[in-house]
């Protein structure tokens, strides 16, 4: 929510959040570097490298994944949210080092290009037992540095909300790539039982997590309003909704916060203009809508951002009547000033 | 009034988080270390067992012994006599630097000193590796690795070829060089790729058996002329095969002359050993 694109103000819970996944990744590597050392006398640090990066990588991947649907269930887990994009850097870091280490020490000092390879080597794609599994990896890899660049909120901004969005969805083809990256390489190497269950309590948590939020949205936007006059929905009493807090209501597909501030209701588009964040879920702060995914803030009267700022969300009309709310689900156009309902208690 | 306002919602942009927020994180983020923690010691004592191979990386060793170009380029070293009085010696496979065989690095060291290496005493300097018995030699122009070339051998010096006759044998295809010091694993699916590239670099197939009894055999393949198969074998690498072919002792290593067609085979286990009940299964459902 900038007009300008400065360096990214590196406050104390963004230090904090940075240094853990720093503390957190040296840890790991050199836990799985030391045991594997002492275990295994005869290990090579390189393959010590590639297994430690691999393993890492993929369990932030999990982590990473699981962030969103955990935060649909309990906002007690937004501040995992907030820096979440540090955490995905981090994460194709590490996996870059895997893939580099990886294409060097598989596929370098050979009779042809190493990239060239790596697509060239094994070309038996029609078996499963012995598809080219790394392959599968690289692309992957791609698709992590693609959403890796376009993290900061310049490529948001200039790509737009809806194409940056559906360009970091594809994170999950990623995932589904490096889990058979897994299975048709690691998988069909090792013996042990641990990685195919680990890796299988990994999935199925991500799958139930997503089930789980999904289910609790989608009963939100089942809710039926049936009762209609004038073109105006009855949606609820006005004492159900809290003083500077929203509630959020599904007409027609469409998802609508409804603000109580200042003795007076406000419609506005449930969708915030950064990342899609739910503004009904959010509070008002200094007059201000407040997402609850980043902090973007929009006036409750005409859903505009406070200047310097832009960004516009659509408004819609709200009334009272024998404190009974009624909801327009027609939008007004983003940023037109409405004022509201009067509550007469 | 306002931090009061703030106390039950979260905002990444202000300094601090408020209190039931960071308490709840950490108390996830503790969960979370030692879940991860717990996960990176499991995963790293369940790998399997990485192999005793040895690649000398960095350090250069001068062996004196015969060369010889057939069936592949190696250097037979003597190093005294047995118990029985019988010569003891090893015969040292040559490979190149990286991926690659060792052809190009002796032939421009021929066209170097314009002379015939094959049956001569000489003098080699590279770096050895080794695993299970077997020992190689990587040479690389940059060392100059032909530090003296000598006579032509006496003819008890060079290997004793012994006819064994047609073998069939079930086993996995792998690069000697990764397998027998360079890379842990050097055998199976993650290793595959690189496998196929040092074979197409030059380096002869070998063939890594395993019988029932636990030992492990070696053995190189050649095609049924004696020539590299190297091109041929790249569909068959680190993944199971059945094996028929003309095998042929020499001295310590023993070679496989596999015919083109059909001499290698994929190999099921399942197929194996329950072919004849998923067939019956098969034809059972089909009714």
């Amino acid at each position: 929510m900038s007009v300008s694109y400065s360096a990214v103000g590196w406050n104390r819970q963004k230090k904090h959040y940075d240094w853990f996944i720093a503390g957190f990744c040296v840890l790991y590597l050199a836990i799985f570097i030391t045991v594997t050392a002492i275990v295994n006398p005869d290990y090579t640090f390189e393959t010590a490298l590639i297994r430690s990066t691999a393993t890492l990588a993929l369990l932030l991947l999990h982590v990473i994944l699981s962030i969103g649907p955990l935060c649909r269930l309990n906002t007690k887990f937004l501040p995992l949210l907030y820096n979440r994009r540090h955490l995905g850097v981090t994460m194709f870091t590490i996996a870059l080092v895997h893939g580099s280490f990886s294409i060097f020490q598989f596929h370098s000092l050979g009779n042809v290009n190493p990239f060239v390879s790596l697509f060239t080597s094994n070309t038996q794609f029609g078996s499963l037992s012995q598809f080219p599994f790394q392959s599968l990896g690289f692309f992957a890899l791609i698709i992590f540095f693609l959403m890796a660049i376009t993290s900061h909120d310049f490529w948001l901004h200039n790509l737009s909300p809806k194409v940056w969005k559906t360009l970091h969805m594809f994170v999950y083809l990623a995932y589904l790539l490096i889990i058979l990256h897994v299975m048709l390489g690691a998988i069909q190497y090792e013996t042990n039982p641990v990685f195919i269950v680990m890796l299988a309590i990994g999935s199925l948590s991500l799958i139930v997590l997503h089930v789980f939020a999904g289910n609790k949205e989608v009963k939100k936007d089942n809710i039926q309003y049936s009762l209609q006059k004038e073109g105006f929905v009855y949606v609820c009493e006005a004492d159900e909704i809290e003083q500077n807090r929203a509630k959020i209501f599904c007409i027609g597909r469409e998802r609508i916060a409804v603000y109580k501030f200042e003795n007076r209701l406000y419609g506005v588009h449930n969708v915030c203009k950064h990342q899609g964040g739910p503004l009904g879920e959010g509070k008002i702060i200094d007059g201000c809508i407040t997402c609850p995914w980043h902090g973007y803030q929009y006036l409750p009267a005409n859903g505009q951002s406070p200047p310097p700022f832009k960004e516009k969300v659509s408004t819609y009309d709200v009334r009272i009547e024998d404190a009974k709310v009624w909801l327009h689900p027609a939008p007004y156009a983003e940023g037109t000033e409405r004022p509201g309902a009067i509550l007469n208690f | 009034m306002r931090n009061k306002e703030l106390q039950e919602f979260y905002i990444g942009w202000m300094e601090k988080a408020p209190v039931t927020f960071s308490k709840h994180i950490k108390k996830v983020l503790l969960l979370l270390v030692v879940v991860v923690f717990a996960a990176a010691i499991l995963l790293a004592v369940s790998q399997k067992k990485f192999s005793s191979a040895n690649f000398e990386f960095g350090t250069l060793t001068e062996v004196k012994g015969v060369y010889y170009e057939q069936p592949v380029p190696c250097i037979k070293v003597v190093n005294g006599k047995d118990i029985f009085g019988t010569s003891s010696y090893i015969t040292i496979p040559l490979l190149g630097f990286g991926k690659m065989g060792a052809a190009g690095v002796i032939s421009a060291a021929k066209k170097e000193k314009n002379t015939s290496f094959n049956q001569r005493e000489m003098t080699l300097k590279g770096t050895l590796l080794y695993n299970d018995g077997k020992l190689l030699m990587q040479i690389d122009s940059n060392d100059k690795p032909f530090v003296h070339i000598g006579s032509v051998a006496s003819a008890d010096l060079l290997p004793k070829q012994e006819d064994l006759g047609l073998l069939q044998i079930k086993g996995e295809i792998v690069d000697p060089k990764c397998y027998f010091g360079v890379m842990k694993p050097g055998q199976g699916k993650p290793h595959k790729d690189c496998a196929i590239r040092c074979i197409l670099g030059g380096i002869p197939p070998v063939v890594r058996v395993t019988n029932e009894e636990g030992a492990t055999n070696y053995y190189l393949l050649l095609n049924e002329s004696g020539g590299a198969m190297n091109e041929a074998v790249k569909n068959f690498v680190a993944e199971p095969v059945t094996i028929t072919a003309r095998a042929v002792k020499y001295d310590d290593w023993i070679v496989l002359y596999v015919k083109q067609e059909k001499g290698i085979e994929r190999y099921s286990y399942l197929q194996e050993k329950f072919g004849s009940a998923i067939q019956y299964c098969a034809s059972t459902c089909s009714k």
